[in-house]
């Protein structure tokens, strides 16, 4: 028979104020197997947890009810103070007779005969509560950071500076991400490959830190602390060990392919490093281009090598390792604006340019030397039209979302280009001007003195008319057709989820929001935590976001890897599910719909009936379930149980409050 | 309840789908060509020791009715039939006679998709039946066993299409090893012999005046159906969904189901069977087919397809045997309109 003790919190006036406590810790002392009641003004404080163990060694109770504010806010507070009694910390109920109770009526009445009802369920459920326990789950304290960009390398630096080993894996050939394509950051005008290249050279030289480039997490299994992770490795047709960087392969190359670093604009040869300043600084050849490795014929660059690095038979290479935590930083990709805005031309008009492209024009190591000129005939455009918005806030044709960046490198391009370009002049269409951030509207005025046109509204079409771009419009400020003659238009176009958001968030059990961004674990207080244990975000891969959100996002990342590095052993969640292996009729239906991948399907033999039967039973991975309780519900024969919640329990709650 | 209550006998309800299909012909030629080569094929199959049983019909103890075979011996293949009034659909005897070796089975529409239901839901491996492809013109009521009210139910009425067989979408099989038919198998009208498989906009459309009644007419309507169910369970014994080791019903320890024949049980009863069954019901319409009390079961099974249909723009249960169920999945963008 168990002995139950119920304990009533007035919380102040917060719950005494529109409940009867005393009336309600009476009621309780009815209820079946109740043998001590009491309230009390604040239990959270110390001498409220003393009172409990002083009731608990006094009535040997051995499960309690508190009756207080909701278990989200005191339950572990409670559990705690339990694990220094005899009473198992989960043989605790918490009525939520606050939040759900005192806080949502104003007559006593009610709210008192509610209260009696929500305690005699935590009662009659906690009559049915059973000991449970932990497990310790071992940490491998190595990290995996996927994507090499500010984001990635930021987090690998923080994660390798607190002293643990972390791998960097990067699909393209060099570090780098987006940001060293990018001529100079605002609001400040840092050039960004002097403040980025050395990040890369820190990540490149540190001796805990392993790069692999041009290389692609295949698959990942497991969970905190103990995740398996293949990746593949491509073909670089070079032995980076035996290679000195000295280019001179590429300066022989005669294959000439367009340029992905320079966005279109430039080119490069086909064994190449991306840029004078990768890390690696070594080159990779490109097979898709390539006349050896295509027809044979060439290997130019294999006779100029003086080391003999050139492997024309290398291939893709798959490791499997095994990683503690996981940091997704594999950034944004832009909107492909061509095939949504038909009316911007759709790739059309060569002029018409996205902001990463005039990024490449404007850099001085990018394929213009940094002079701006139109890509079609290489003049110098005088007259410039930037359109903001492009996909972003656009719930019709792009995204409904606000890309956050583009307010102020649209204000920066516009600086920029009128700084370059004598008797400029430059025209910004926009919706709203979002400036939020240290020095950015500073920034932003400056831009508009520097003689920076706004017009507010969106340009519906651009078509070319003697040499022309004309961009129709509308300037919704002063009600007026806006026509504008440029000669050269740049598109701030939308961030959008990278390829690989759905791919990897799928094999990690991350959940993506609707527009396919990586969703944290709550949006304010776990801002850089995923609902899986052990994998958190950085950067881009979670929302649009720009460069000092990003390295603090990273850094915050790195810091919980290191917070979990530090134990050496995981406490594994005890309130999961269990299944019971004589119900279970294999239909897997527990294992489709948990969102954690922590259900598999596993073979057992057994006597039954006096036969032999090797049949197929649902398992659960107590260290990946996190409790959630969808393969409970999905578990049509009842044999999937939540320890803490399970069916028994819910039904003689159900029956407190039908029958009692 | 009032007098007013809509009737629920099955001969009522089914009234939009027997004005619909009336009667249909009985195609004599096609069912001996398929019950020869049917024979045929079992013999060779149990001669060759590939299959360690065939599960067809044969005649049944009276006149114009069949019951399940499952032959064994290839010397007695000849006991096999297939005409209009093959009402059972097979399927599920599978789970039972496989335990044996490989299964050879006969498959119309309904048996097939029960068959890819028992796949997908881990009951069965494709590889442990054989699959034998049969057109079905659809089944008509047996006078013998036929409940009509009308004492003189003449034999030429004996062409009403089963209520089951009016809603069929699928008349030939959706997955066969082999197909036994006269026609190409995804020829629905059987080669011109039947008209095309009930329009999708008529599809629901006895769902569709349930669904017109007021909430008390509803009430009272399910009242009515729900007080005369004994609960014998044998909905639940013939579904191809219903492959629990233990049906929550007989699970005493969590208590899920009074033991109690009232309505509040009979209700409970039947209306968790189908949430469970909801998503993943293949329409064979068994269910409504075997019960003793003549209870349009289908019904409300139906009005739970129509709304996944409709909320999750999701095809037919048991077309092939991949398809998770929308029910079975976790996806964040779900519809949330509830919450």
């Amino acid at each position: 028979m168990s002995r139950i003790g119920v304990f009533v919190c007035h919380c102040g006036s917060n719950i005494a104020g529109t409940i009867d406590v005393e009336q309600l810790a009476q009621a309780a002392r009815e209820f079946p197997h109740v043998v001590h009641t009491d309230d009390y003004k604040y239990i959270c404080s110390d001498t409220g947890q003393q009172s409990i163990k002083d009731a608990i060694a006094e009535h040997k109770l051995d499960r309690i009810v508190i009756a207080s504010c909701s278990p989200r806010m005191h339950e572990l507070t409670f559990r705690k103070m339990l694990e220094s009694t005899d009473v198992n910390p989960y043989m605790l109920e918490v009525a939520n007779i606050r939040e759900q109770c005192s806080w949502v009526h104003k007559d006593k009445d009610v709210g008192t005969k509610k209260a009696i009802d929500l305690v005699k369920m935590a009662a009659a459920k906690v009559d049915h509560d059973a000991p449970l326990f932990t497990t310790a789950i071992p940490i491998n304290k190595r990290a995996l950071v996927i994507g090499g960009g500010i984001a990635g390398m930021q987090a690998a630096l923080d994660i390798a500076d607190a002293g643990y080993p972390v791998t960097l894996v990067e699909k393209e050939p060099s570090l780098g991400g987006k940001m060293v394509m990018l001529d100079k950051t605002f609001p400040t005008l840092d050039c960004s490959a002097c403040i980025c290249t050395p990040k890369m050279a820190d990540v490149g030289s540190h001796p805990l830190i392993t790069i692999k480039t041009l290389s692609e997490v295949e698959q990942i299994t497991g969970y905190v602390g103990n995740f398996e992770v293949t990746i593949r490795e491509k073909a670089k047709y070079v032995d980076y060990d035996s290679c000195t960087g000295c280019g001179l392969c590429e300066t022989k190359c005669p294959s000439k392919v367009t340029s992905e670093f320079n966005q279109g604009l430039g080119l490069r040869k086909a064994i190449y490093t991306p840029f004078a300043q990768a890390v690696p600084n070594k080159p990779t050849i490109d097979a898709a281009h390539c006349r050896k490795l295509l027809e044979g014929k060439c290997g130019v660059c294999e006779k100029v090598c003086a080391v003999n690095a050139i492997r024309f038979d290398d291939v893709d290479t798959t490791s499997t390792e095994t990683y503690g935590a996981i940091i997704l930083a594999f950034g944004y990709q832009l909107i492909n604006w061509q095939e949504l805005y038909g009316e911007y031309g759709g790739g059309l008009y060569q002029d018409v340019i996205h902001g990463l492209q005039f990024e490449r024009l404007l850099n001085a190591s990018g394929p213009t030397e940094g002079h701006i000129q139109r890509p079609s005939d290489g003049a110098e455009p005088k007259t410039l039209a930037i359109i903001k918005c492009v996909g972003s806030r656009d719930p019709h044709k792009g995204r409904s979302y606000c890309s956050r960046a583009c307010c102020m490198y649209a204000a920066k391009h516009a600086h920029q280009y009128l700084d370059k370009v004598d008797g400029a002049k430059c025209f910004i269409f926009y919706m709203d001007v979002r400036c939020a951030g240290k020095g950015y509207d500073e920034f932003y005025m400056n831009t508009q003195h520097d003689g920076a046109t706004y017009l507010r509204g969106r340009v519906s079409k651009i078509y070319e008319e003697n040499g022309k771009l004309v961009c129709l419009g509308e300037d919704t400020l002063s009600g007026s057709q806006v026509r504008v003659d440029a000669d050269m238009v740049v598109l701030e176009t939308a961030m959008v989820p990278a390829d690989d958001a759905n791919r990897i968030g799928s094999m990690l059990g991350v959940t993506r929001d609707k527009d396919l961004w990586l969703s944290e674990a709550h949006p304010k207080l776990r801002p850089v935590e995923t609902n899986s244990g052990g994998i958190y975000l950085a950067g881009t891969c979670q929302g649009p976001k720009d460069i000092p959100d990003t390295v603090a996002q990273a850094s915050a990342a790195a810091m919980k890897v290191a917070i979990l590095f530090n134990k050496d052993e995981l406490e594994s969640n005890a309130m999961i599910a269990q299944s019971n292996s004589s119900l279970c009729n294999s239909c897997g239906a527990c294992e489709a719909i948990c969102p954690y991948q922590a259900i598999t399907l596993e073979e057992i033999t057994r006597r039954e009936n006096s036969v032999m039967v090797t049949r197929k039973v649902s398992k659960v991975n107590p260290s990946l379930c996190q409790g959630c309780g969808a393969c409970t519900v999905a578990c049509r024969p009842g044999a999937m149980d939540l320890k803490g919640f399970s069916d028994e329990q819910i039904m003689r709650e159900v029956d407190a409050l039908c029958q009692w | 309840m009032t007098d007013t209550a809509p009737s629920i006998t099955r001969e009522q309800t089914a009234r939009v789908q027997t004005a619909r299909v009336q009667t249909t012909r009985v195609h004599t030629a096609l069912f001996a060509e398929v019950t020869q080569k049917l024979r045929l094929r079992a013999k060779e199959l149990l001669e060759s020791g590939e299959v360690v049983s065939v599960i067809g019909w044969e005649a049944g103890r009276f006149e114009n009715q069949t019951t399940p075979a499952f032959i064994t011996d290839a010397n007695k293949v000849d006991r096999l039939i297939f005409n209009e009034y093959c009402a059972n659909t097979l399927g599920k005897y599978v789970l039972s006679e496989k335990l044996d070796g490989k299964v050879a089975v006969c498959v119309r529409g309904c048996e097939s998709r029960g068959i890819n239901r028992m796949i997908s839901d881990n009951q069965l491996k494709r590889s442990e039946v054989y699959l034998l492809g049969l057109p079905c013109p659809g089944m008509v009521e047996s006078p013998e066993v036929s409940h009509a009210s009308e004492p003189s139910h003449a034999p030429e009425a004996s062409s009403k299409l089963l209520s089951k067989c009016a809603f069929c979408t699928h008349r030939q099989p959706v997955v066969f090893d082999e197909y036994l038919g006269t026609c190409e198998a995804t020829d629905e009208t059987l080669g011109g012999l039947i008209p095309k498989p009930i329009d999708p906009s008529e599809r629901f459309s006895d769902v569709e005046e349930l669904e017109a009644l007021s909430l008390d007419e509803r009430n009272a309507y399910f009242e009515k159906l729900y007080n005369n169910c004994i609960r014998c369970y044998a909905c639940r014994e013939v579904c191809p969904c219903c492959t629990c080791r233990e049906c929550f019903v007989d699970q005493a320890r969590a208590g899920w189901q009074g033991k109690q024949n009232n309505l509040e049980e009979n209700r409970f009863y039947n209306l968790t069977r189908v949430f469970h069954i909801g998503d993943r019901c293949v329409e064979c319409g068994e269910c409504e087919r075997v019960c003793p009390m003549e209870l349009p079961l289908m019904k409300i099974n139906r009005k739970m397809v129509k709304d996944l249909t409709t909320l999750f723009s999701v095809p037919e249960a048991g077309l092939d045997s991949e398809t998770i169920s929308p029910l079975n999945t976790y996806d964040v963008a779900d519809l949330e309109e509830y919450l």
